[in-house]
């Protein structure tokens, strides 16, 4: 099964002055399952529009989005704030911690939002921690943390749910060229022990390498 | 509530700023409760704690015992209207007085009431705190707190007369404005009052206590005595204290005090958990945009809120209580439970109230908001 189908998917945002921006134009993608997917694309090309509708935080103007079986198309917010619950991971551009939590409640969170597993979600975030290096860590402040570690618990954090698709939002861009493959090399890590499907976003051509394919996007088209 | 818990754990000092706050406020809220209580009953427990159950005034005393005058035709008058069961007269004034343990004399009030068989007649204080009712002349029961504090045992001697009177009884709640209150029998105080004008004669009774007649009702016995003569003005128990010139007026000061703190309360937890709020907006919306509920997160937020004020009551309540247990001059302060509940349940639900528009403000948050901004932040 795939990871992600969009068929045809458009995106317009109608201004204040009443003008329309396209952002997605007949966007159609399909991720399959156990891939790793570059968007590439230069800023203002509809990266984030993208992932926004694949991860059901942004409905679609047109176009069906289907997620791992699941028809989210048509999803009233409701639905798609325990489809995000359950089926996604997100790392986001910018804000993605949650400033008074320690790195390990950033984890235990997620399992609080939706049906409590307690133990097993705690057994959870001390591997992912683990996993990511991040052991030592887990009572840190976010304020306490480098860019770095913030990065990796972001990542622990959107793997803590068990998620059918990550979408990572320039995961990158915060970092240095070092840390920056670092980071991807332990994203790619990650996803390929899991065989977790994922979309990463990017304007550096070099992240791309750590992804089985590119995707490139310029003014809401799609080439691949 | 990991949620909530957890986040007042990392801002201790800011939650626990509001804590004390709220507690200070509470504090002061239950403190001129116990004041205004204390003050009233200070000013007219004789009238509050004596068992009889109607009170007839002269209109011309203006509600006011000593200056009410009841002579024998409107006393005799009273007699015939109907419902009318017991009556009892009764007379106040002030006198000097020396107790027998102090070196300083009091203006020291005395209530005179017919005494009747057990000293129960109308116009009795309705409980004793200690030892007994009088039984005869020179037998008298004694106010607790104010300036001087009675015991079963003790003799005053009242001047001018020079007589001695016993305290035999001690009761609560029943001192008249705010003076040590003698409750003596009808000749003592009459007695008394004699004393200081020998010339004057017997004096006038105050007022006429009154209890209705069997299966008439104090309103209707009030009623109907009041029509009988304009020169009546009959009152309850309750009505004679509470009409009694002053009362409400202090009653409406500390109401207006107490309408503003109930506004206050509510305006520093709203205004706390709106700052809050938007202070945390970011860690809000990247929760949403994770897949948390809106109703999960505005829960969270009143459980804080609930917590807060709580906290505050609690700590209100006990900076309260040590203060409840002691005297303000002449005015003994209680502990008021009733207050304390009453309180308890308007601030929460007021600060409940308050803090929705916090929660308006985090349903409204959309999490599509996530996904924008710069930089790899926090
Ligand atoms: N909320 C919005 N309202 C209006 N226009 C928007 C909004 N979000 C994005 N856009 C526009 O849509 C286009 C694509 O934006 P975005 O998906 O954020 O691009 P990228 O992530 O590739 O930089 C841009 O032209 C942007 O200005
Ligand atoms: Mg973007």
């Amino acid at each position: 099964m795939n990871a992600l189908e969009l068929s045809d998917v458009r995106k317009i945002y109608t201004m204040g002055d009443g003008s329309d921006v396209v952002a997605l134009d007949h966007a159609s993608l399909t991720v399959a399952d156990d891939e790793i997917v570059a968007l590439v694309g230069p800023s203002g090309s509809g990266k984030t529009t993208l992932c926004s509708i694949a991860g059901g935080i942004l409905s679609p103007t047109e176009g069906r989005i289907v997620v791992a079986g699941e028809d989210i198309s048509d999803y009233g917010d409701k639905q798609l704030t325990a489809f995000r619950q359950q089926s996604i991971g997100f790392v986001f551009q910018s804000v993605n911690l949650v400033p008074f939590l320690n790195a390990k409640e950033n984890l235990t969170v997620v399992d609080e939002l939706g049906k409590r597993t307690g133990k097993v979600a705690q057994q959870r975030a001390d591997q992912l921690l683990e996993e990511l290096g991040l052991a030592d860590r887990k009572k840190n402040l976010p304020s306490q943390l480098s860019g770095g570690q913030r990065q990796r618990v972001a990542i622990g954090r959107a793997l803590m749910n068990d998620p059918k698709l990550v979408l990572f939002d320039e995961p990158t861009s915060a970092l240095d060229t070092e840390l920056g493959e670092q980071v991807m090399e332990l994203i790619r890590m990650e996803m390929k022990r899991r065989g977790t499907s994922a979309i990463v976003v990017t304007h550096d051509e070099r992240i791309t390498q750590f992804c089985d394919r590119s995707v490139h996007i310029i003014d809401g088209h799609l080439a691949a | 509530m990991f949620l909530a818990l957890k986040e007042i754990a990392r801002a201790k000092t800011r939650f626990g700023l509001l804590v004390a706050a709220i507690g200070l406020l509470v504090f002061l809220i239950l403190f001129q409760q116990s004041l205004q209580n204390g003050l009233i009953t200070g000013f007219v427990g004789a009238i509050r704690n004596q068992n009889a159950p109607v009170l007839v005034y002269s209109v011309d005393g203006q509600r006011v015992i000593q200056g009410s005058i009841i002579p024998p035709d409107l006393e005799a008058e009273l007699q015939t209207v109907d419902g009318i069961g017991e009556v009892g007269r009764i007379g106040q004034g002030t006198f000097t007085g020396l107790p027998s343990r102090s070196s300083e004399t009091f203006d020291t009030t005395i209530i005179g009431y017919e005494l009747g068989p057990d000293g129960q007649g109308l116009g009795a204080p309705i409980e004793l705190a200690g030892g007994r009712y009088p039984t005869q002349d020179l037998e008298v029961v004694a106010s607790t707190g104010g300036d001087f504090e009675f015991a079963v045992g003790d003799t005053i001697v009242l001047q001018p007369g020079g007589f001695t009177v016993d305290v035999v009884g001690i009761a609560d709640d029943i001192q008249l404005n705010v003076a040590p209150t003698l409750f003596a029998s009808y000749d003592t105080w009459s007695n008394a009052v004699q004393s200081v004008n020998p010339d004057a004669g017997e004096p006038l009774p105050n007022v006429i206590a009154v209890a209705p007649a069997d299966g008439v009702s104090d309103v209707e016995v009030v009623g109907a005595i009041n029509a009988r003569s304009l020169d009546f003005d009959a009152l309850t128990r309750a009505d004679a204290a509470s009409e009694t010139p002053g009362v409400a007026q202090v009653q409406q000061s500390f109401q207006l005090i107490f309408l503003l703190y109930g506004l206050v309360v509510p305006c520093v937890t709203g205004l706390f958990f709106l700052i809050v709020t938007f202070q945390k907006a970011n860690a809000l919306t990247l929760l949403r945009a994770i897949g948390a509920p809106a109703g999960r997160l505005v829960w969270s937020l009143l459980i804080q809120v609930v917590l807060m004020i709580g906290g505050g009551l609690i700590l209100g309540t006990a900076l309260y209580y040590p203060l409840s247990q002691s005297r303000l001059g002449g005015i003994s302060l209680r502990f008021e439970t009733g207050a304390v509940i009453f309180w308890s349940v308007l601030l929460l639900v007021l600060g409940v109230a308050s803090s929705l528009v916090a929660a308006r403000r985090v349903l409204r948050i959309d999490p599509i908001e996530a996904t924008t901004g710069a930089g790899v932040g926090v």
